[in-house]
């Protein structure tokens, strides 16, 4: 078939159809990486939703929900929900144990009191704990920490030969040239100070060389005061059961602590070096309690060990979230259980005030829509909330009790989503121009094609071509353009979009390379220039002078942008989300190549007839 | 008498330029026998090159017929004049007219792609049959641009026979070529002839023409020679010579 021939050569010989395969792929490029970030933010917050709250979310704020266990049990006697949990939701003030001195630094929390074991069944609160063992850098500072601690229990652990070890490691000069028993009697003559010091020497070097060093009791000692310097995870245990040290515990979001960072490659830095780790240290937690009339009540504290930390991934809940056992919440909330007294005898109990929860997230079976379980949950809570209408304080009843919410999770997050959807689909419709772009651009190159061709048009009719021919050539011509273009546009829109994160911190924190490089490149390319413009051609000396002004500006462009401190162009307090969507939408991506075929093909069709009409004896006379 | 190729009658053609009427053909008439060849001379701009393309199936005329084979091209479909000029005439043009993308092979298999040519395989055996005949064994994968011009003007002589045409339409086959490789080119023509091929030339060589078996002249329009056979007069002598 010759219009396969023609066309695959003219494509191979010429420049001009490469501007048209750079046009559709950089189109097509385009609205992938645009698309995909969108949708990956749509699927960010709507997995975010899910993961964090369950998926039916019954919810009476301040005064609480009594009897909320008989409700979960209920609930989980149904046999499409799979697990449910009380919970409950007050803010609060976070003292911070940072900086050093007296005064330290206070920041505001959401507190959710929740009951460790079930909450991780129904939320992915498992999967969101940031510290499975401590960071490398920390370790050092725990060990300090115990031998800050428990110095003296250390010290009397120390056998012999782990005494003389210490000293040929810390003053080799004061011991050189004696015998083991020298060094061992010089050993004994020194104080528990001395040995804190050389204990607190060798554990600067590291916890290798710390361990490497002392005798197995002694590191057996460190191990009890701190597990986890131990084998095991127990500082992922910590977190599961809000329990530190054998006692209560808080997990605070990751952004809660103004001592984590992001790092140029997305990891968490600690400052100063691992020292301002959270769950070094113990916190206090300040709550306002209202009473059964709303009104506040004296400040509540209570101070916590910082069992981990908590990565939903979305800022907004990572800055201000933290979960602390809910009965200890129950305590700070006064919505523990209490009796209630005679007004009359104040020493008569008359009743008892239940516990109560903020809320009672649902988690339905794998397969189960949120609205079946929503309606299923309804009906459960008509039957509890009935069951317990004569109590002295019965629970809420539905539309009759203000405030009193089920939804799903995706009701609950309505406010946010819908948004999101909205700008998702305008961004859909307006990057939808691009096809009359692409279009555009490929009549305009396409119609230069052909005038360019118009001489190869007329010797093809006198030949026996007919007009049928002819407008094929350009519609494959067209087709074989916009499919390369869409599949180099599918290619490069999933690089940028895979590395949209790099591509950032790149931005953020600019490395100098590329602008040497670019210099490097511009000057090639103007040498290049004035070779080849000294045979007295214009073009290659003009293209040379812009290449070299492109790349010069640009290099100068990345310095300026090193010299300001980067571009933060994905600011997570404004995204709610401290990641950049990376995932291809490849539905999206696909149906974007196969709309740029359409539309070139199409646009391609104009030219080809202009080609089929043209007078087969003029083009033979074009020059 | 032979049988009758290719057939004119009253053949005229004007160009609308600029509103301006340009008649370049008036009641041209031409008959050309099975095996002859026919040169026609002319001054640049006599129209000779319209009366080729109007023969050729290329142009239609404003007036007069065409026949070709017994087919009447006037009252011919697109379609068919498309089959027409792949199969039932081959041109040769001044300035070669290969397509520079294609290879001396490929340009000249390309009619036999065409509706009405011979297809594929057969067109590739002709084409690499011609192409040896003319000396161009060597030169199938080369590009036109790095032939000579008469290796050029070979390679458009085997890609207009490659369809067996009933008859070659020559539009100043040598006119682009120096004295030696023209007269080379001309070498081959008369080969072709030889062998029994019907052309029809246009030219103003005269070194063309003396190896035709007849020449007319084109001057105001008018084929002279013919146009006066057709009515009948019997003076060819004034403006034809033929070889003995």
């Amino acid at each position: 078939m010759y219009q396969l021939l023609l066309t695959n050569r003219y494509l191979a010989s010429r420049l001009t159809p490469l501007l048209a395969v750079a046009a559709v792929a950089l189109c097509v490029a385009l609205v992938i990486v645009v698309v995909s970030v969108m949708s990956g933010f749509l699927n960010m917050v709507q997995s975010s939703g899910r993961t964090l709250m369950g998926d039916v979310i019954i919810s009476y704020p301040v005064r609480g929900i009594p009897y909320y266990d008989d409700l979960v049990e209920r609930l989980e006697a149904n046999e499409i929900v799979a697990a449910a949990t009380p919970a409950i939701e007050t803010w609060g003030l976070l003292r911070m144990p940072y900086p050093e001195g007296d005064a330290k630094e206070s920041v505001k929390v959401q507190v959710w009191g929740i009951e460790p074991e079930g909450f991780a069944q129904v939320t992915s609160y498992l999967e969101s704990l940031q510290w499975t063992k401590p960071p490398k850098e920390v370790i050092r500072h725990l060990l300090l920490d115990v031998i800050d601690s428990n110095a003296n229990t250390l010290i009397a652990a120390l056998d012999g030969p782990t005494r003389a070890a210490l000293l040929q490691h810390t003053a080799p000069d004061s011991v050189a040239g004696m015998s083991a028993d020298e060094i061992e009697t010089l050993a004994v003559q020194l104080d528990n100070p001395a040995w804190d010091v050389r204990l607190r020497i060798v554990a600067l070097e590291g916890v290798d060389a710390f361990r490497s060093t002392v005798n197995d009791a002694v590191w057996e000692a460190v191990v009890e005061v701190d597990p986890r310097l131990g084998p095991g995870t127990p500082t992922l245990e910590a977190g599961a059961t809000l329990m530190r040290d054998g006692r209560e515990g808080i997990v605070t979001g990751l952004h809660v602590s103004d001592a984590n960072r992001r790092g140029s490659e997305g990891q968490t830095v600690i400052a100063r070096d691992g020292y301002w780790w959270l769950p070094r240290f113990d916190v206090t937690l300040t709550t306002l309690p209202i009473d059964a009339r709303g009104g506040i009540l004296e400040p509540e504290s209570i101070s916590l060990p910082v069992a981990n930390e908590y990565a939903a991934g979305v800022y907004l809940i990572d800055q201000t979230r933290v979960f602390v056992p809910i009965d200890l919440v129950q305590d700070i909330t006064h919505l523990d259980e209490a009796r209630l007294v005679d007004p009359d005898d104040p020493t008569t109990v008359i009743g008892t005030h239940p516990a109560r929860a903020t809320m009672v997230l649902v988690r339905g079976q794998d397969g189960v829509h949120p609205t079946q379980l929503r309606g299923v949950v309804d009906r459960i809570y008509d039957e509890f909330a009935s069951a317990h209408g004569a109590s002295f304080t019965p629970p809420p009843q539905r539309g009759l009790s203000p405030g009193l919410g089920i939804r799903t999770w995706e009701e609950q997050n309505a406010s946010f989503i819908a948004p999101v959807q909205k700008e998702r689909q305008l961004m859909q419709t307006l990057f939808s121009i691009i096809y009359v772009v692409c279009g555009a651009l490929i009549v305009a190159i396409f119609w230069a094609i052909v005038y360019e061709k118009t001489r190869d048009i007329g010797i093809l009719r006198s030949i026996g071509a007919p007009r049928s021919g002819i407008v094929m050539i350009f519609l494959l011509y067209g087709l074989v353009v916009s499919v390369l273009g869409s599949v180099a546009g599918v290619g490069l829109g999933w690089f940028v979009t895979t590395n949209v994160g790099s591509i950032h911190d790149g931005l953020s924190d600019p490395p100098l390379w590329p602008a040497w490089l670019l210099i490097g490149a511009g000057v090639a390319l103007l040498a290049g220039g004035i070779i080849t413009g000294r045979r007295r051609r214009m073009l290659p000396l003009l293209l040379g002078s812009y290449a070299m002004v492109a790349c010069i500006a640009v290099a100068v462009g990345v310095i300026l942008l090193r010299e300001s401190g980067g571009m933060t162009i994905w600011d997570p307090s404004v995204y709610y989300f401290d990641e950049v969507p990376d995932q291809v939408d490849w539905r999206e991506a696909i149906t974007t190549a196969i709309g740029a075929v359409i539309a070139s093909v199409i646009a391609a069709s104009i030219p080809a007839a202009r080609a089929a009409d043209i007078d087969p004896v003029r083009a033979l006379r074009y020059e | 008498m032979s049988d009758l190729v290719l057939s004119a009658r009253g053949l005229a053609r004007t160009y609308h330029l600029d509103r301006v009427d340009v008649p370049v053909l008036k009641d041209c008439s031409l008959d050309v026998e099975d095996g002859e060849w026919v040169a026609i001379l002319g001054a640049s701009g006599s129209g000779k090159s319209t009366l080729l393309h109007l023969l050729g199936a290329l142009d239609r005329p404003d007036a007069g017929t065409v026949h070709i084979g017994g087919m009447e091209l006037s009252r011919a479909s697109q379609r068919q004049l498309d089959r027409v000029r792949a199969g039932q005439v081959g041109f040769v043009f001044q300035f070669y007219h290969l397509l520079p993308e294609l290879t001396v092979l490929e340009n000249s298999m390309l009619p036999a792609h065409m509706p009405g040519g011979v297809g594929a395989s057969e067109g590739r055996r002709r084409a690499l049959d011609l192409l040896e005949r003319f000396a161009l064994g060597d030169r199938l994968g080369h590009r036109p641009r790095e032939l000579s011009g008469g290796e050029r003007q070979r390679t458009a002589l085997a890609r207009a026979l490659v369809n067996a045409p009933r008859v070659l339409l020559a539009d100043e086959p040598t006119g682009n070529l120096d004295a030696t490789t023209g007269a080379a080119i001309l070498d081959v023509l008369s080969d072709l002839h030889r062998d029994g091929l019907t052309m029809v030339t246009v030219t103003h060589d005269q070194t063309i023409a003396s190896r035709a078996d007849r020449v007319l002249e084109l001057t105001g329009g008018r084929l002279q020679l013919d146009d006066e056979a057709a009515e009948g007069a019997d003076s060819k002598a004034v403006v034809e010579s033929r070889r003995p």
